[in-house]
């Protein structure tokens, strides 16, 4: 069963939504990509298309395949609806009818001389909703020492 | 899993190189072991387009049968897989060693070792011009075969003096078709112009083209006559490409600079002259032909005048891994071997040449497979690759036109796909070659 959420895999099939993923290096150095082509397959995962065989990102990617590293991914709807998906790097396709779709999407979006090294397929394991109102009601809950007494929540008039 | 007498099996090679990608020591493994295909599998290759049967163009009785590939997660390729092939039971596996089993399980691909599903996998569809003929009738097929999957190959000759010399290389196991003298004809020529010009048309399937050939020494100077035929097809396939440069890599022999000049004009990028075995000795030895034409000097100076054509990091020559340990011939220890070929990795290195390795295949028909000779230690293939890695790293050799998808059967450059980034076409440190 999927770890994601109808909401989550709306969000992310949006167009307009902001995608991000993140990996790190040998040294732990954090990268962070636009990955507007992120979408959700029928089995639940989510997939990407590597634009460049040699960037960072997708160095990051196939160490954190070979070594069981995770990755991150951000999503964010025009409404500030926000999630973080972790997850592991599956598969890295570069033949076959996934493929193929990621690649001639990309040729229709950039044009003839452009394309894709490959579509990562990622598993997602863990889902947390990073919206402001969401991640505030948790906190409010976890750490309500941590607030301004100001705040309309604790200084009712 | 492997019971190889007294050597490291996977998880033990994994468990004491933990900086080491499991699935590469995986696909090093499938290479050693082999890999049977079940009935289910083999149905799944048909339903997913991976298996072709080109026995009527091919004008075989049977073992017709061309397969796309098997890849891991990861896209590197699954070796071993000659059980699916006309090679089936020609391949000379180390004693006792249980080769691996791929079966389709609930509608997925699984690597099975002692029955124990421990990878899964992909197959690679064949592609689009299978199936086609040339203006003339040529199946397409029989002109320009694939592999790995981003790969197209184009011989150049197929004919191998060193076996008509009686000389051939130990573990070469293409005695029957290498026998056969004939160069291309205009025909052919064309053949090969109508197939590529086929070929790429298919959309975002390739990346990689390779032009082989056996080993002519003829002409007025050393490899004259190769060269030449090398230059016939590059001219041809300037005319697929419309373009003067053609991305393909050259394996051929140790061409003389002044015919490498003609050959880079004819387009040539990329140039793998292999010298198999790095230890002088050792190399007359099993290489007995390109130690007669014309030795192991000569053709260490041809790599290191390549890159002064071709350029740094545009030159790849290449171990057959494991040969050098074949008895009586070779070392007796596997950290003499290591050392003695990590040197030649650096020494080439320094002049701006890249070295990758191949596990030694032990064939039917090759001299190897009549003295039951087997390739080395998993383990053996593991501490090489890191080796060669570390070297390129400190020489920041790209390797881009040999790695895991333009070749796909070199475990060093499968390791280069974290160091792509750390490359550069000037000289590093006391290197020469640029």
């Amino acid at each position: 069963m999927s770890k994601l959420s109808k909401e989550v895999v709306d969000l992310i099939k949006d167009c307009a939504s902001i995608k991000i993923v993140t990996t790190t290096d040998e040294n732990g150095n954090p990268h962070a990509a636009f990955k507007g082509c992120l979408t959700v397959l029928e089995d639940g995962n989510l997939a990407f298309a590597e634009t460049l065989e040699g960037s960072q990102n997708n160095i990051n990617l196939v160490r954190s395949l070979w070594f069981d590293k995770n990755v991150q991914l951000t999503v964010r709807g025009k409404d500030g609806k926000t999630f973080q998906i972790k997850g592991k790097p599956y598969k890295y396709s570069y033949t076959g009818p996934l493929y193929k779709k990621f690649y001639l999407a990309a040729r229709k979006k950039r044009g003839q001389d452009s394309e894709i090294s490959g579509v990562w397929v990622i598993v997602p394991e863990e889902v947390r909703d990073e919206t402001y109102e969401a991640r505030k009601k948790i906190e409010d809950e976890l750490h309500p020492f941590f607030r301004h007494f100001d705040r309309e929540s604790v200084l009712v008039k | 899993m492997s019971k190889n007498n007294g050597e490291l099996n996977l998880k033990q090679v994994a468990e004491k190189h933990t900086d080491f990608p499991q699935l590469i020591i995986r696909k090093i493994d499938t290479a050693l072991r082999g890999v049977n295909f079940t009935e289910r599998a083999v149905k799944k290759a048909w339903d997913l387009n991976a298996l072709y049967d080109a026995a009527p163009e091919l004008e075989t009785k049977g073992a017709g049968l061309v397969f796309g590939g098997a890849l891991f997660r990861d896209g590197t390729l699954v070796q071993g897989v000659e059980s699916i092939s006309s090679l089936r039971g020609r391949i000379l596996r180390k004693d006792k060693a249980a080769p691996y089993t791929l079966d389709a399980i609930d509608g997925k691909l699984w690597l099975l070792d002692d029955k124990q599903p421990v990878e899964e996998i992909d197959f690679v569809p064949i592609p689009e011009y299978y199936g086609k003929k040339t203006s003339r009738g040529t199946p397409m097929i029989k002109v320009v075969r694939t592999g790995p999957p981003d790969c197209l190959n184009v011989n150049v000759y197929g004919y191998c003096l060193f076996w008509k010399e009686k000389l051939p290389c130990k573990y070469c196991c293409f005695q029957e078709s290498l026998l056969r003298e004939g160069l291309h004809t205009q025909e052919s020529l064309d053949d090969i112009y109508e197939t590529v010009s086929e070929a790429l048309k298919e959309k975002g399937r390739w990346t990689g083209m390779r032009l082989i050939a056996g080993s002519d020494f003829r002409g007025k100077t050393p490899y004259e006559n190769d060269s030449n035929e090398y230059i016939r097809v590059l001219k041809t396939l300037q005319r697929s490409f419309g373009t003067k440069n053609i991305y393909a890599r050259l394996v051929a022999s140790a061409v003389p600079k002044e015919h490498l000049e003609r050959v880079k004009e004819a387009g040539a990028v990329a140039y793998e002259p292999h010298i198999e075995v790095w230890d002088k000795k050792v190399f007359g030895k099993i290489c007995p032909g390109k130690a007669k034409f014309f030795g192991w000097q000569y053709w260490v100076d041809n790599i290191i005048d390549a890159v002064k054509v071709f350029g740094r990091g545009n030159v790849c020559s290449q171990l057959v891994a494991g040969a050098e340990l074949a008895q009586p011939y070779g070392f007796k220890s596997v950290e003499k071997a290591l050392k003695s070929n990590l040197e030649g990795v650096e020494f080439l290195a320094q002049h701006g040449a890249n070295v990758s390795f191949c596990v030694l295949w032990v064939g039917q028909g090759s001299v190897f497979f009549a003295e039951k000779q087997t390739a080395a230690p998993l383990e053996y293939y593991v501490r090489l690759a890191k080796g060669i890695r570390d070297i390129r790293k400190k020489y920041k050799l790209a390797v881009d036109f040999n790695d895991y998808r333009r070749c796909a059967i070199h475990p060093d450059t499968d390791l280069a796909r974290l160091d792509y980034n750390e490359v550069s076409y000037e000289p590093v440190g006391a290197g020469e070659g640029r």
